[in-house]
């Protein structure tokens, strides 16, 4: 056991050892005059204005997070549906539970208006800008 | 492609992972370090299950550690963003209502 | 032989009707017009309750394996059940109460609230590593969400935040941990990987996925060093919930880490223990080094405290730590031990929460010099807090003090002489800050002397709550008697 652990000691320090060298190597060579042409974030092209951190319509958000969750779902249920005809009725009953437990979730979003994309514009007035 | 190069692969995820989980301190950015550790075990299921077991329980495994990774990844964005309402940031260390 | 999918459906009744509970208050949620009515309350208090009468009518001798080997029925599984539904419907009724939580959505808090409940019963009986994922998560999810429950409140939003960081990463390190449980194996099956690692596999990635294991399991629990997350969030979340989160997912958490490490790395030496270690890796020990170290960082951090939701936070660590005494131990007295200690301190600890949102209704403050002279304001509420202090100190003739006799005896009796040692030196510790709280509301004057009104309802439950911390310092014998009949464990 103990040979082992020195197998990952010397893993350790290889590690950091090519680390430390590439980072010293890279900042041995780099050059180092840096105009304010230089540090600009595109070096050449567009002059970016005001702060890439805008805040989005909240709506946006939401959205996205709801998708994301019933996009997933669909996992679950790819591996169903391939092997559907040889799993008989239990199966599809259970695919059938599982689906309708995601519909409640769907009734939820629905009453609560995250999917009713004009009423909430009204309330939530778009993009007011970075803070 | 053998099982070592895809567990060496599953262990560099795994690295990568930690390694931006223990230095980003925006909470965003941990997320997606905990997201590379997920992908990092789900690499390890779908090469031992196709290596070793042989039988299909690693690769269904992954596919719940995808489902669940959605799960928490939309929860966990969903508090970034209230907090993003109540604060204006979302570093992990500048938040410091609670110490002690 | 594990039973089928349908086969199992009957013996799955308790799940069943907290599923059905949840999709009903979805429902009559969508349907209904009145959001602030306690219906929600009343239909989930219904829905725990069925749970709890169906699980005390389950058999659980034989133990079976239900749904092919995903969950087991088992008497262990059984007693974790009726625990954390009971701390369930005492939230439910702490949440009926708190001014913090009035004038909110009641529906999804329910939901939440019932779909950790849902998640603790499927994680004290999962036997595979699948479920045992999905259940920690479904334990996890709906927590950070009701740790963030209070949408205005920055503290609460904080809260919620860093337990969703240290969580995620907690539960990432652990599945990673699992996969090289898998890869050594070839099995998702907590029984089946035990007997694989019994003859005999590489040492270092073993001892890899056992820490990796371990730092999942500890997150649950907020046992040293991954505690870090746990004063924040009970800080910060609703008091309801910090009540929630300290007895009932730390109970669930042990429940899946005396499954997980009995089965996975000791074998019994015959039904119901005791076991003996059968892999090359030590935990025991490193498990009586963490059991150290929480109780002496939650106790020590503890004394200067300033907050009382933050005092009660870090004494729960150390109550954590309490408890692994008896997990290293690998003896049947020892699980035993805790479990009886788990019964202790769910009634202390929610009583010690309650009189806090009591408090908090009040005085809307949760500073300890905020307590002086709370003996000639409330003075009902004062006494049943020194009680549950007392009995969380483990002084006799309080409960908690037959609880940590249980486990000191079988440290002791093992042999483990340093560990009853650090356990003793910090009970006195713990002595200190716990004294002091009692010793503000009865010897310091208030700032304000006009009387804080405790309505007849919460007297009734505060009652309710102090009877067994003081009946079970007395009279303990069939408490005990369950706990040694909950010690067995699926083996299959």
């Amino acid at each position: 056991m103990l040979t082992e652990f020195a197998t990952v000691l010397v893993f350790i320090v290889l590690g950091a050892v090519t680390v430390a060298l590439m980072l010293g190597v890279s900042r041995l060579l780099q050059p180092r005059d840096q105009t304010a042409v230089k540090l600009s974030t595109y070096e050449c092209g567009e002059v970016p204005f005001g702060s890439s951190w805008v805040q989005f319509n909240i709506r946006f958000y939401v959205i996205a997070l709801i998708f994301i969750v019933f996009d997933v779902e669909v996992a679950l249920l790819y591996p169903w549906a391939v092997i559907f005809q040889r799993l008989g009725l239990l199966a599809f009953v259970e695919a059938l539970v599982f689906i309708v437990i995601l519909m409640a979730g769907l009734a939820y979003v629905w009453k609560e208006g995250d999917l009713d994309w004009v009423r909430a514009m009204q309330e939530n007035p778009a993009g007011k800008g970075g803070k | 492609m053998g099982m070592d190069k895809l567990l060496v692969i599953g262990a560099a995820l795994f690295c990568c992972g930690l390694y931006t989980i223990l230095t980003r301190r925006n909470a965003v950015a941990v997320l997606m370090g905990v997201e590379l550790i997920l992908n990092a075990a789900n690499v390890n299921f779908v090469a031992f299950s196709h290596y070793v077991s042989r039988v299909i329980g690693g690769q269904i495994f992954a596919v719940f550690v995808i489902v669940l990774a959605a799960a928490e990844a939309a929860v966990a964005l969903a508090i970034f963003l209230r907090l993003y309402a109540t604060t204006g940031t979302v570093e992990v260390d500048t938040a410091d209502e609670l110490k002690g | 032989m594990p039973l089928g999918n349908l086969a199992s459906v009957s013996r799955f009744l308790p799940e069943l009707a907290v599923t059905a509970t949840i999709l009903l208050l979805v429902a009559v949620h969508v349907v209904g017009k009145n959001r602030q009515s306690s219906a929600s309350a009343l239909l989930s208090l219904a829905g725990v309750g069925a749970a709890l009468l169906l699980t005390a009518l389950q058999p659980s001798m034989p133990a079976v394996s239900l749904f092919e080997g995903m969950v087991a029925l088992d008497g262990f599984a059984v007693f974790f059940k009726a625990l954390t539904a009971l701390a369930t419907i005492v939230v439910i009724f702490m949440s009926m109460d708190s001014a913090e939580l009035s004038g909110k959505s009641q529906a999804e808090y329910y939901v939440f609230l019932l779909s950790v409940l849902l998640g603790m019963f499927l994680l004290s009986s999962a036997t595979d590593l699948v479920m045992l994922y999905l259940s920690l998560e479904l334990v996890s999810i709906p927590s950070y969400l009701l740790a963030g429950y209070l949408k205005g409140r920055k503290s609460s939003n904080e809260a919620s935040m860093k337990y969703v960081v240290y969580g995620a990463t907690a539960s990432g390190v652990m599945i990673y941990g699992f996969s090289l449980l898998y890869g050594l194996t070839g099995t998702t099956q907590i029984a089946e990987i035990g007997r694989a690692l019994a003859t005999g596999k590489a040492a270092l990635p073993l001892f890899l996925a056992a820490v990796m294991v371990a730092v999942g399991f500890g997150y649950k629990i907020a046992a040293v060093p991954f505690h870090m997350w746990s004063p924040d969030v009970y800080e910060g979340a609703p008091t309801p919930v910090t009540a929630f989160l300290s007895v009932g997912p730390k109970a669930a958490g042990f429940a899946v880490l005396v499954r997980f490490f009995y089965t996975v790395f000791a074998s019994p030496d015959g039904a119901g223990g005791p076991w003996t270690l059968s892999s090359p890796v030590d935990w025991t020990l490193l498990f009586a080094v963490l059991s150290a170290a929480t109780m002496t960082v939650g106790n020590l951090v503890a004394v200067n405290q300033k907050n009382v939701k933050r005092l009660l936070a870090y004494s729960s660590i150390a109550h954590a730590g309490y408890m692994l005494m008896g997990f290293v131990l690998l003896t049947p007295a020892g699980i035993q031990a805790i479990l009886f200690y788990l019964v202790v301190y769910l009634f202390m600890n929610l009583g010690a929460f309650y009189v806090v949102i009591l408090v908090a209704n009040g005085t809307r403050s949760e500073d300890i010099s905020d307590y002086a002279g709370l003996g000639s304001r409330a003075p009902f509420a004062a006494v049943s807090l020194a009680i549950f202090l007392f009995a969380l100190t483990g002084i006799p003739p309080f409960s908690g003090f037959i609880g940590k006799v249980y486990l000191f005896a079988e440290v002791i009796n093992r042999g483990v002489y340093w560990l009853a040692v650090v356990a003793a030196l910090n009970s006195v510790v713990s002595l200190y800050y716990y004294a002091r709280i009692v010793k503000v509301m009865f010897l310091e004057e208030p700032a304000e002397k006009a009387e804080l009104a405790v309505p007849a309802f919460p007297r009734a439950l505060l009652c309710l709550l102090a009877v067994p911390t003081l009946l079970l310092g007395v009279y303990w014998e069939p408490v005990i008697r369950v706990a040694a009949n909950s010690v067995r464990l699926l083996a299959f």
